[in-house]
């Protein structure tokens, strides 16, 4: 039997009975003119109460903070090496913010509920104080200065120009999916660009059929790297602005169009790693975007997976290069073809808007 | 016109020309009728009354909009009656159209930020409040004014038609990036609605250069005799130095904007390159979607502290009246006021840190803003200074003024986090950053908001607001804002993405629906507690207790007007000033306020208390103006 009807009418009934007590009591004080609340001193509850808030709030955000801790992606647990400089960082700027807001706060809640207002109390006349504010201007200048130099110096760290053993790897983004490209055996990328791009004839990235570097180029839907060798991303973009996020290695850049963005790092941790610190078979390392960029932009991610050295080489080796996948939707394709005799139809005409 | 350049005249002949015939008519608004009178009125108070009611529209419509996209959030793709009733096609079946989600939080952003912080907390105050304390009549231009106030009513009405197009309104975030805002093919939201978006942040921003020219000029040139610039409250100093910045940086964005307008319409290409979108290659080349962002934040993080500055200002008078002490290091409030304004200018490129920019612009704008920490610390200890040893007086304006502080503390100190280029390549665009910029900007300066109408209510309409409605609707609000935005630092640290419609997508996000759960009933339980004030405010306009001509024994000149004080604002002579706004609970003094404009021979003095000697350079003296030698004074 369905008892919603029953429990709603009983809901409904309940509410309407408190509105017409309260209805009932505020007429009647009204007509009477008592005030229920004349005595309530609106000093000692409001002043009572902001300190109040302050020692539950500091309660709450001490628990709740201490609840969640292992579920913060964003420093817990990192897994590249720079992700570990920005942890310790991170921890270093929380200890001074934590304090602070511990301490400002509480004098802030603290004074409203010593000083409000009682029968004959007269406020102190103390405009200024020279020292005391000279004081908490250098504080503040001297800490700060210290977590910047700190953080410049990490900054320009990470901001390097990528080591010259990195593995080059194209993220590309597109609304909204990513594509990555491996440069192949040749250890080059072939040229391309959005005008000849052939969607759903093999060359959704625009590689340029003339650039033969391009032939053994790998693309592929997952990202996969070796673990312990530094690696760089050259982020790009064909349509809207995306950004590659990859969130367990403290790692993010913008894909803009019309040119290409750079992060490097060194991964390490495996995904099986990974895996056992979190007690997750499940879990797999993932990069979203994170700007927004349209209908999809929440859904918009890829796998990624971190392994040794020789899983890495294997599962490059099981990829297929790009010119063979191309083949298989044009068999008619000439490598050889020169560029002249190329008719049109094969770089699509720009369209003008 | 007439009325408005008599104005400019100076207080003297204005007073002889409209009030010759007679005392005691004053607080009735005379000549004209009632569209001169209430509609295109140009009188400054009226003005501000138009800005006060039109931001509180917006705010609605505003803060509506974000319980609906909380809904979502909490429960993505539940069927949700409410939502279809006020969507219709945009959820279908009562769920949330992704697209339409991004509209939802793009017109969040760009009614709260614009036309409820912006326009609703400065056109309100500013407006009311620089004649009324510098003592002066009106504003310079009484007729630019009002052109302000409806360039932005014409504005929000643009904005709000937006909402009714069939591709919806803009969709791509409140910083509308191109490529993204540029192409219609890219989100619907981008085609129509953008356009729409465009041409009301043009009138805006138009709006915001009518007023801030008039601000800046009144606040210069018609400060009544004696009311030197270090005697100003500092409400003046904040809404002056608003002023400058807003008249300094909006004209960027306009630039900015116009560009976009002629990428999307005219075909030129100087935020496009290489797109290739729909199943077609765009011919735009050599544009740079960077460039927009530098012009974009050139305005919007200056445009942060137009948000905030007012709410700071406000909050120093209110916090230095009801603890009827002086505000704390006067000096060093102007002083940090100046320093944040002229900072303001050399941090807009935090925002861009990973946005593919040369790294080491990272590095210059992280050193910049960190900087700008050191006198927004200066402010909260002198805020918390103010308060010690002091007799505080819990009125409503008084609690939303400690709230703004304590938001201001708590949410400004992630900034430290954000500001570092390391730290915010995890951070950045998580809703770290969301619950960072709600707290110190949107619920600092929101407070301000409340607190500026809860305290200059008996000299808007002459009445008081309840204050016991004004306590429940502080504790409602201040709990829900705390309770809303501090678990959203947990759901960023977590990894979760702003502008997600639903953290479903990836596995390592999906943890966090729970805490989505709590925020959106906490969102919905402090919409509630809006209630009490929308009901207060409207209620107490007709219907409030009438208040007395100095309710809250303020030191200010506005108090000195009559209780509903017409155009023109003092009967007879503007009065002159004395001293510091600030001499609350001076030593001897008999009453614990001494207000501005009593001369110190009539400063009555505690028994046995040696008057002290007054000296003839105590006189007051004003500048010599440009009025005055033309008028031949």
């Amino acid at each position: 039997m369905d008892f919603s009807l029953l429990l709603g009418s009983i809901q409904l009934l309940l509410a309407l009975i408190v509105v017409m007590v309260a209805l009932n009591l505020y007429l009647v004080f009204r007509l009477k003119d008592i005030d229920p609340f004349a005595k309530w001193n609106p000093s000692f509850l409001n002043g009572g109460g902001l300190f109040l808030f302050y020692l539950l709030g500091m309660v709450a955000a001490v628990w709740s903070s201490a609840s969640v801790y292992n579920d913060l992606t964003l420093i817990v647990n990192p897994a590249s090496e720079h992700g570990a400089e920005i942890d310790r960082m991170f921890n270093n700027t929380m200890i001074v913010t934590i304090l602070v807001v511990f301490i400002t706060n509480g004098l802030l809640f603290y004074y409203s509920w010593r000083y409000r207002t009682k029968p004959g109390r007269k406020a102190l006349y103390y405009s200024h104080n020279n020292r005391l504010e000279l004081i908490w201007t250098l504080v503040p200048a001297v800490v700060l200065a210290l977590l910047v130099f700190d953080g410049v110096g990490v900054w320009h760290k990470i901001m390097s120009d990528p080591p010259a053993n990195a593995i080059q790897v194209e993220v590309n983004g597109k609304q909204f999916a990513w594509t990555f490209r491996y440069p192949g055996a040749d250890q080059e990328f072939g040229n391309s660009n959005v005008t000849f791009i052939n969607e759903g004839k093999g060359n959704e990235l625009g590689m340029n059929l003339d650039d033969k570097r391009g032939f053994d180029d790998i693309v592929t839907r997952e990202l996969h790297f070796p673990v312990g060798v530094p690696v760089n991303l050259n982020i790009r973009t064909r349509d809207v602005l995306h950004s590659a996020t990859l969130a367990h290695f403290r790692v993010k850049m913008d894909a803009v169009s019309g040119i290409t963005t750079n992060f490097h790092f060194v991964p390490t941790k495996t995904t099986l790693e990974m895996r056992e610190d979190l007690g997750d078979p499940e879990f797999n390392y993932q990069m979203s975007c994170q700007q927004i960029c349209g209908g999809g932009h929440w859904n918009m991610g890829a796998i990624v997976v971190v392994e040794t050295m020789e899983e890495y080489q294997a599962w490059l080796n099981q990829q297929r290069t790009f010119i063979a996948s191309y083949k298989e939707l044009n068999p008619s394709f000439e490598a050889t073809t020169p560029v002249a005799a190329r008719t049109s139809g094969t770089t699509p005409e720009i369209a003008v808007r | 016109m007439a009325e408005a350049t008599s104005i400019t005249h100076g207080g003297h002949a204005f007073h002889d020309e409209h009030h010759a015939h007679g005392e005691g008519h004053h607080d009735h608004h005379h000549h004209g009728n009632f569209w001169t009178n209430y509609v295109f009125s140009t009188d400054h108070k009226v003005i501000a009354k138009q800005f006060m009611i039109t931001g509180i529209i917006m705010a609605v419509i505003g803060i509506g909009m974000s319980t609906l996209f909380r809904l979502q959030l909490a429960f993505p793709g539940t069927k949700f009656a409410i939502l279809e009733f006020f969507l219709g096609k945009w959820a279908p079946d009562g769920v949330l159209d992704p697209n339409f989600y991004l509209a939802l939080v793009t017109m969040h952003g760009t009614f709260m930020v614009f036309f409820v912080l912006t326009a609703g907390l400065s056109g309100t105050f500013s407006n009311f409040l620089i004649p009324l304390q510098i003592g002066a009549r009106d504003m310079a231009s009484g007729f630019i004014n009002m052109l302000s106030y409806w360039f932005f009513f014409t504005s929000s009405v643009i904005m709000l038609v937006s909402l009714f197009i069939s591709t919806g309104p803009a969709a791509a975030g409140w910083t509308v990036y191109p490529p993204l805002s540029a192409l219609p093919q890219a989100i619907p939201g981008s085609g129509m609605g953008m356009t729409l978006w465009l041409i009301a942040m043009t009138l805006f921003i138009a709006s915001s250069l009518m007023g801030g020219i008039n601000y800046i000029t009144t606040v210069l040139n018609l400060r009544t005799k004696g009311m030197s610039m270090d005697r100003l409250p500092l409400t003046i100093w904040a809404f002056f130095l608003t002023a400058i910045i807003g008249v300094l940086s909006f004209p960027v964005l306009f630039a900015a904007a116009l560009l976009l307008m002629f990428d999307r319409l005219l075909g030129t290409s100087f935020y496009l390159s290489d797109i290739f979108i729909q199943g077609e290659v765009l011919h735009h080349t050599g544009g740079s979607p960077i460039l927009f962002q530098h012009l974009f934040w050139f305005l919007g993080h200056p445009e942060v502290y137009i948000v905030l500055l007012p709410a700071l200002g406000i909050s120093s008078e209110i916090i230095s009246v009801h603890s009827r002490k002086p505000i704390f290091g006067y000096k060093a409030m102007i002083g940090s006021m100046i320093g944040i304004a002229l900072l303001s200018f050399i941090v807009w490129a935090h925002h861009m840190f990973v946005s593919g920019m040369n790294p080491f612009l990272g590095t210059v704008f992280m050193l910049f803003t960190l900087v700008i920490a050191v006198p927004s610390a200066i402010k909260a200890f002198n805020y918390i200074t103010t308060l010690w040893k002091g007799n505080i007086h819990f009125t409503p304006p008084m609690l939303f003024a400690i709230g703004l502080v304590s938001f201001f503390i708590t949410g400004g100190i992630t900034g430290i986090f954000l500001g570092n280029a390391a730290l915010d390549i995890p951070l950045h665009d998580t809703y770290f950053v969301t619950a960072h910029f709600h707290l110190v900007m949107g619920s600092a300066s929101a407070f301000g908001f409340f607190a500026g109408i809860y305290q200059w209510f008996p000299k808007f309409f002459g009445r008081m607001m309840n204050a016991r409605l004004g306590y429940i609707h502080f504790w409602f609000t201040f709990s829900s804002l705390y309770l809303v935005f501090f678990p959203m630092h947990f759901i960023g640290l977590g990894g979760v993405a702003r502008h997600y419609y639903s953290n479903t997508g990836f596995t390592f996000m999906e943890g966090w629906t729970d805490v989505h759960v709590f925020i959106t009933f906490a969102a919905i339980f402090g919409f509630v507690g809006q209630l009490f004030f929308l009901w207060n405010f409207f209620y107490s306009i007709f219907f409030g207790k009438e208040a007395s001509l100095n309710p809250w024994n303020s030191n200010t000149l506005e108090w000195t007007t009559p209780l509903k004080p017409g155009h023109g604002n003092w009967v007879g002579e503007i009065p002159s000033v004395y001293r510091w706004p600030y001499d609350y609970s001076k030593p001897g003094v008999k009453l614990d306020y001494l207000p501005q404009h009593v001369p110190d021979e009539e400063v009555e003095y505690e028994e046995g208390f040696p008057r002290p000697a007054v000296a003839p350079s105590h006189s007051p003296s004003k500048p010599l103006k440009v009025e005055d030698v033309e008028t031949g004074h």
